[in-house]
């Protein structure tokens, strides 16, 4: 089904999980050597939520009206209503709706 | 069995069982997230067992729905890394405010009880270690409940997701956005966290438009990383 050699996603996979385990065994390792200073945690702290702002940040900008108006949907009711469930199908809902008025306008 | 030196720390079957159905109604939710995932994985041409595969040794919405993006031929392996790694620095820091509590633990079954820490059980787990729970099945029950819901989801997702023609009429091309901002948005969006965020986003369309594939990502991150460094702090140590 895949076009995607089977090595190669399987390396994928294995890279993937190797850093997703990794990572959760690093912070122990390292704090049970040097407790992490508060520099740092805030380095990492505000780049690991930059990371998702730069995956966002594009297919808003360079997105059709719909996956704008999906942002902008899922972003206010996520703040207003704090029901992440909410925030995701309205957001998918209001993408929808912008193509079909396009459709049929 | 329970080694109890400085501070003390167990695990058992009653504990894990309590973390468990603790984190039922979370659990729920992930369901759901799982079964997004799984539509999304079919809809970027993932096979079931790649998605599958995925769910259950990644175990992580954000960077298992970054590397969707990535997943064609030749795999871009490098950008792939890069991505997964900036994502997951948080995990570090996530495990390192768990050390106190498993420190008592010998260093393999300190391993092994975060293998199935996430954002949710973490910060439910840590909750109740701070209220006086000592009992790491808490931790272990909880990641169980959340794992098993995310697999399952995924399951659920690639067995209906390929039957939808036409995604995008649907507004499945923008699960990963919708999913993304939530995390951002939702709970508690930190004000502290608006020049980090405005610095990313502005490196991130930038080096997306002048830089090659992927690497906005990383440029983004690390803008946001190094802006909230460098930003002056007001009122220090009140709650940002």
């Amino acid at each position: 089904m895949s076009s995607i050699p089977l090595w190669q996603s399987l390396l994928a996979i294995g890279l993937l999980a190797t850093i997703a385990y990794g990572s959760r065994v690093l912070g122990l390792l390292v704090m049970s050597r040097v407790p992490l200073g508060p520099k740092v945690q805030r380095f990492v702290d505000a780049m690991s939520t930059s990371v998702l702002i730069a995956i966002v940040a594009p297919l808003i900008m360079f997105g059709d009206g719909g996956a704008r108006l999906a942002a902008l949907a899922t972003t206010l009711v996520a703040i207003l209503w704090r029901s992440p469930l909410l925030a995701i199908g309205l957001g998918m809902a209001a993408a929808a709706a912008w193509r079909w008025w396009l459709q049929a306008a | 069995m329970n080694r109890q030196t400085n501070s003390e720390a167990w695990l058992d079957v009653p504990g894990t069982w309590r973390g468990l159905v603790m984190m039922m109604p979370v659990a729920t939710f992930t369901v759901a997230f799982g079964l997004a995932f799984g539509v999304a994985a079919v809809h970027h041409g993932l096979a079931n067992w790649e998605a599958l595969l995925l769910s259950t040794l990644v175990f992580s919405a954000p960077s298992q729905f970054a590397a969707l993006d990535m997943w064609h031929s030749p795999m871009p392996l490098l950008a792939l890394a890069t991505v997964t790694v900036a994502i997951h620095t948080r995990h570090m820091l996530m495990s390192a405010a768990l050390y106190p509590w498993l420190q008592p633990l010998g260093r393999g079954r300190q391993f092994a009880l975060v293998v199935l820490m996430s954002d949710s059980n973490w910060a439910m787990a840590l909750g109740q270690y701070h209220r006086g729970e000592r009992n790491l099945g808490i931790l272990l029950g909880s990641g169980i409940a959340l794992w098993a819901a995310w697999i399952l989801g995924t399951l659920v997702g690639v067995a209906f997701g390929g039957g939808i023609a036409q995604p995008e009429r649907f507004g499945l091309d923008v699960i990963m956005l919708c999913f993304f901002l939530m995390m951002l948005f939702g709970g508690r969006p930190r004000l502290v966290m608006a020049m980090p965020w405005l610095a990313a986003a502005i490196a991130a369309l930038a080096a997306y438009r002048w830089l090659p594939p992927y690497l906005h990502v990383m440029v983004g991150g690390l803008a946001g990383g190094l802006v909230a460094v460098v930003m002056p702090r007001h009122g220090e140590g009140k709650p940002g």
